[in-house]
């Protein structure tokens, strides 16, 4: 039996790994490569500068406004949408009339894209016309012209909105099927002991729920690192760098300035800092599958 | 000629040793039963002879032919799981005809010994259903029609019966008995943690422990003369009672004040372990041993009677006729029959097998 | 007896159904209102919309900004370009999945699980930081501004995704089948396609939204990967437009729902799999 196990391992592994290895591995591999070196992305021939890149990153004033900015957007985007999908899915678990549509609105803008959502937004926050000053308008009575994406003030933070209102849905699903799975008898065992709707959600539902918020906090994460998509198509790291985040920054180094050295060493940071959150949220893993098998 | 041979197995999940040296010879029609303590090792065996699990050392035979690095779909086996591991997607005649159309027979064909199958199964009705529309003795069925339907030479059955209810599984029992008379020549190897199985399908047990055989024999060789106090105390329930004694000559034990003549000369003296079983001790007034009730556990037809006695810490347990009276708390004589009694060597018997 | 029924405690309102349902609506309707902009807005002419009328209701259906997207060459060709990428992509990760998934679920060996975490870490890194290598590889061979960067690296940055769902779904799946199915003489591949799979079909629902929605919707790869109008996918194409019709609001609104619409389409097919597709995969990380 073995011996055949071994067999099909070997077939059923070799493609998935090949791919794997070729073009995720590898590329990674050399990325810390070309941070050493000033590649410019045309010429063949470049040189190795040792760690002049990195010594450039410490002088960078951009890269720090970036790493600024990316922790913003990360802690937002991280905590909006996990609230707000919690929220919608205790809501929902209520089992409510018409909970299937209501579902399906809540979920849809995950099927949009980032482009679509980004033009979406940016009519919403436009000036002149945009529902946002539209309703402001609308309730002052005066004329209201704020706009919203071109001030260094408000541009991330608008943006932030933007991202919540798309990834929102994702994380209510996975809330919703974390619900699922909470045990009907433990919540009667609360109706029993009369605990009030509020004490069930906050002593019970919700720790029971880590798993999925595990899961949540862990895509939300993964998801909000990728966010460039939807800042290239509404800001474009725009106004005054003010929403530059380090994927963004990383993109005009590396294809605006053709800084491919550069580039690379910026997302060997970016790497490095994902490794981070990757390696605690293993931990925090390993723990919850302690508590919840 | 042996239709199944093992030997000398040996079996080591990474650094712990399962399976210590198992040999055994099975005839063709023969019908074994494996039994033993959880975690002894017998489903470890049992995937063994399928081929679902390596040997670690050793040599399978299967009908004269060295199967040990055989895959399991050529050593011409069939096995029957605990979870009936039916198909959920496929209808009960998909099931049964499942290896059939892995080894491309056709269609009519496949068609025709599926029907026969049911047949012999009582399935007839059943055919379009899928597994879930099926209650759990019929899943059983079906799980057996699958594995019949190839003609196999040997049956494995791992604890098939112990999902279903208590009356069920009687019922169950009495079908796989009468499969077995049918299909003549198909030798069966079956693993139950049910006593009654045990005795009553078995042409010979295998009593397992800890990665060995501890005895192999045929039901009533094992519950008369058990070799060692741990088939003593598996085989019969409830379980034979272990008593501390002392050997006055070769035909005289000496139990408490009691002193016991046995029938046969043993070949142990001094400190030995006295066995029992309850069926073999009696309430009588000419009794000598004296023991105290503490607990009376009524089935009806008899009564289960928990005793203490002055010379042993442990209880003893006798089983008596479900009229008679007595009283909690009521000090008895009882009689040991002598013709049933055991004497083991004391350093044999483990506090962990009267369990 | 007749005390029972006679006691019944009068039925009190109970105000939860009604406040939940109120504030769901509330929010559907917040929710709803950016894309129904949308919708507004590809049935407007773009005067009307520079006149600060786009959030009206609109009196009549004006379709000609669906004519003008309809009638655009370059939109017929960039999703046959996206169709193209999409679809194999979706099917090759997918498939890959599967395959890993299947061996890291059924066929453990020693050193297994640290390799699957291997993979799946995969997906939790930034692509941008294989960016400048894979620009450079693809580029080595020939392949920048054609489909084929775009389809190999979707395929490969799914399988970490497509891995840890197909494995956790198949670990669901009894041991005892697996082996059932080898003792009546099937191989490991007829396992996996004859009864693993076919047992798998929510799983592979969910898993095929997921992809395709990524895939379609993806901006990045196609951006680095394609330079020339022929080759670009819709995402890439939409902002391209955008200059095209700078102030044509309702071209690009319209533009906007009809590129969206195989997610959207996808996803309302597949959804009654959704919440069991999630249960499986992802709440047991
Ligand atoms: N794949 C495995 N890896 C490691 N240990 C195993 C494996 N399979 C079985 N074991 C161990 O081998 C021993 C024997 O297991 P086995 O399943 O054969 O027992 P069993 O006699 O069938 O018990 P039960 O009556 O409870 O079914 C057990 O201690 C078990 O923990
Ligand atoms: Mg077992």
């Amino acid at each position: 039996m073995e011996r055949e196990n071994r067999f099909w391992r070997v077939a059923l592994l070799a493609l998935p790994l090949f791919v794997f290895l070729a073009l995720v591995i590898w590329p990674l591999l050399s990325s810390f490569y070309y941070s050493f070196t000033n590649w410019n992305g045309f010429n063949s021939d470049y040189d190795y500068v040792g760690f002049e890149n990195f010594k450039r990153i410490w002088t960078d004033r951009l890269f720090f406004n970036a790493i600024v900015n990316t922790s913003i957007w990360m802690a937002a985007a991280i905590l909006l949408p996990t609230i707000l999908g919690l929220s919608l899915a205790l809501l929902l678990d209520a089992k409510v009339r018409g909970s299937k549509i209501f579902k399906t609105i809540f979920y849809l803008p995950i099927c949009l894209s980032a482009i679509v959502v980004g033009q979406i937004w940016v009519w919403i926050y436009q000036p002149d016309w945009g529902l946002l000053n539209t309703v402001i308008e609308q309730i002052t009575g005066s004329r209201f012209n704020y706009a919203w994406l071109a001030r260094p003030d408000s541009a991330l933070y608008a943006v932030i909105v933007a991202w919540s209102w798309q990834q929102t849905g994702l994380s209510m699903v996975i809330y919703l099927a974390g619900l699922t799975s909470v045990p009907s008898d433990l919540l009667e065992v609360c109706d029993i002991e009369g605990a009030t709707p509020w004490q069930k959600i906050r002593q019970v539902i919700i720790p029971l729920l880590t798993p999925s918020t595990v899961v949540v906090v862990a895509l939300s994460v993964i998801n909000s690192l990728k966010g460039f998509d939807i800042l290239f198509i509404m800001t474009g790291g725009g106004p005054f760098n003010s929403s530059d985040t380090l994927a963004m920054h990383m993109y005009n180094e590396s294809f605006r300035k053709y800084f491919m050295g550069y580039g690379s060493a910026i997302s060997v940071v970016l790497f490095l800092i994902a490794l981070t959150i990757i390696g605690l949220y293993f931990r925090q893993l390993k723990k919850v599958d302690d508590i919840y098998g | 000629m042996a239709q199944v041979t093992l030997k000398n197995i040996k079996k080591s999940f990474g650094p712990t040793e399962v399976i210590k040296g198992v040999d055994l010879d099975i005839q063709q029609g023969e019908f074994v039963v494996f039994v033993g303590p959880s975690g002894c090792g017998k489903s470890t065996m049992l995937r063994m002879i399928s081929g679902l699990e390596d040997v670690s050392a050793g040599q399978i035979g299967i009908d004269g032919r060295d199967v040990t690095h055989v895959s399991p779909s050529k050593r011409d086996l069939a096995m029957v799981f605990q979870s009936y591991a039916l198909f959920p997607h496929l209808t009960v005649a998909e099931n049964i005809g499942f290896g059939l159309k892995l080894h491309k027979t056709p269609k009519a064909e496949i068609n025709r010994r599926v029907e026969e199958v049911a047949k012999t199964l009582q399935l007839e009705a059943l055919l379009d259903r899928t597994p879930r529309q099926l209650s759990g003795g019929q899943r059983q069925r079906v799980a057996i029609g699958r594995s019949i339907i190839r003609n196999p030479k040997v049956f494995l059955f791992d604890e098939p019966l112990s999902n279903l209810d208590a009356a069920l599984r009687g019922k169950m029992r009495l079908e796989i008995a009468r499969l077995h008379k049918e299909l003549k020549d198909v030798t069966m190897i079956y693993v139950t943690h049910d006593q009654v199985e045990a005795m009553t399908l078995a042409d010979r047990i295998v009593v397992f422990n800890q990665g060995r055989i501890e005895q192999v024999g045929t039901p009533m060789e094992l519950y008369h003369t058990p070799a060692n106090p741990f088939v003593a105390g598996f085989i019969g329930a409830p379980a034979m009672n272990f008593l501390p004694a002392e050997m006055l000559s070769e035909q005289q034990v000496r139990l408490g004040e009691t002193v016991l003549d046995l029938p046969q000369s043993s070949a142990l003296s001094g400190a030995v372990t006295l066995g029992i079983r309850p069926e073999h001790i009696e309430v009588s007034d000419g009794g000598e041993i004296m023991a105290t009730l503490d607990l009376m556990e009524k089935l009806g037809s008899e009564t289960l009677l928990h005793l203490t006695t002055p010379f042993s810490d442990s209880p003893l347990t006798a089983r008596v006729d479900g009229a008679v009276e007595l009283t909690e708390g009521q000090t008895l004589r009882l009689k040991f029959n002598p013709n049933a009694v055991h004497i083991f060597a004391a350093s044999e018997v483990r506090p962990a097998m009267t369990a | 007896m007749a005390d029972l029924s006679s006691g019944a405690i009068p039925r009190r309102f109970n105000p939860w159904p009604v406040t939940i349902f109120t504030v769901l609506f509330i929010l559907a309707v917040l929710f709803l209102t950016p894309t129904i902009g949308v919708l507004l807005s590809s049935v407007k002419t773009t005067r009307a919309i520079a006149l600060g009328d786009l959030w009206s209701w609109p009196d009549r259906l004006y379709l000609g900004n669906y004519a003008e997207v309809f009638s655009n060459p370059a939109v017929h060709r960039y999703f046959l370009n996206t169709l193209i990428v999409t679809l194999p992509a979706t099917l090759a990760s997918t498939a890959l999945g599967v395959l890993a998934g299947y061996t890291f679920a059924k066929l453990p060996f020693r050193g297994s699980n640290l390799l699957f975490l291997v993979v799946i870490a995969g997906m939790f890194f930034p692509p941008q930081v294989i960016l400048v290598p894979l620009f450079r590889l693809f580029n080595s061979m020939g392949l920048i501004d054609t489909l084929w960067p775009i389809f190999l690296v979707h395929t490969a940055l799914g399988i970490p995704i497509c891995t840890l769902l197909m494995r956790n779904f198949f670990a669901t799946v009894p041991n005892a089948l697996r082996e059932a199915a080898i003792l009546e003489g099937a191989n490991e591949w007829q396992v996996l396609t004859r009864v693993v799979l076919p047992l798998s079909l929510p799983a592979l629902a969910v898993l095929a939204t997921l992809q395709f929605t990524w895939i379609w919707n993806d901006f990045l790869w196609p951006l680095i990967f394609t330079q020339s109008d022929e080759k670009r996918t819709i995402m890439v194409g939409i902002v391209n437009l955008r200059g095209q019709y700078t102030v044509a609001w309702g071209v690009q609104g319209a533009l906007s729902l009809i590129a969206s619409l195989p997610t959207l389409l996808i996803f309302l097919y597949f959804q009654r799999f959704f919440i069991k597709g999630m249960t499986m995969g992802a709440v047991k990380g």
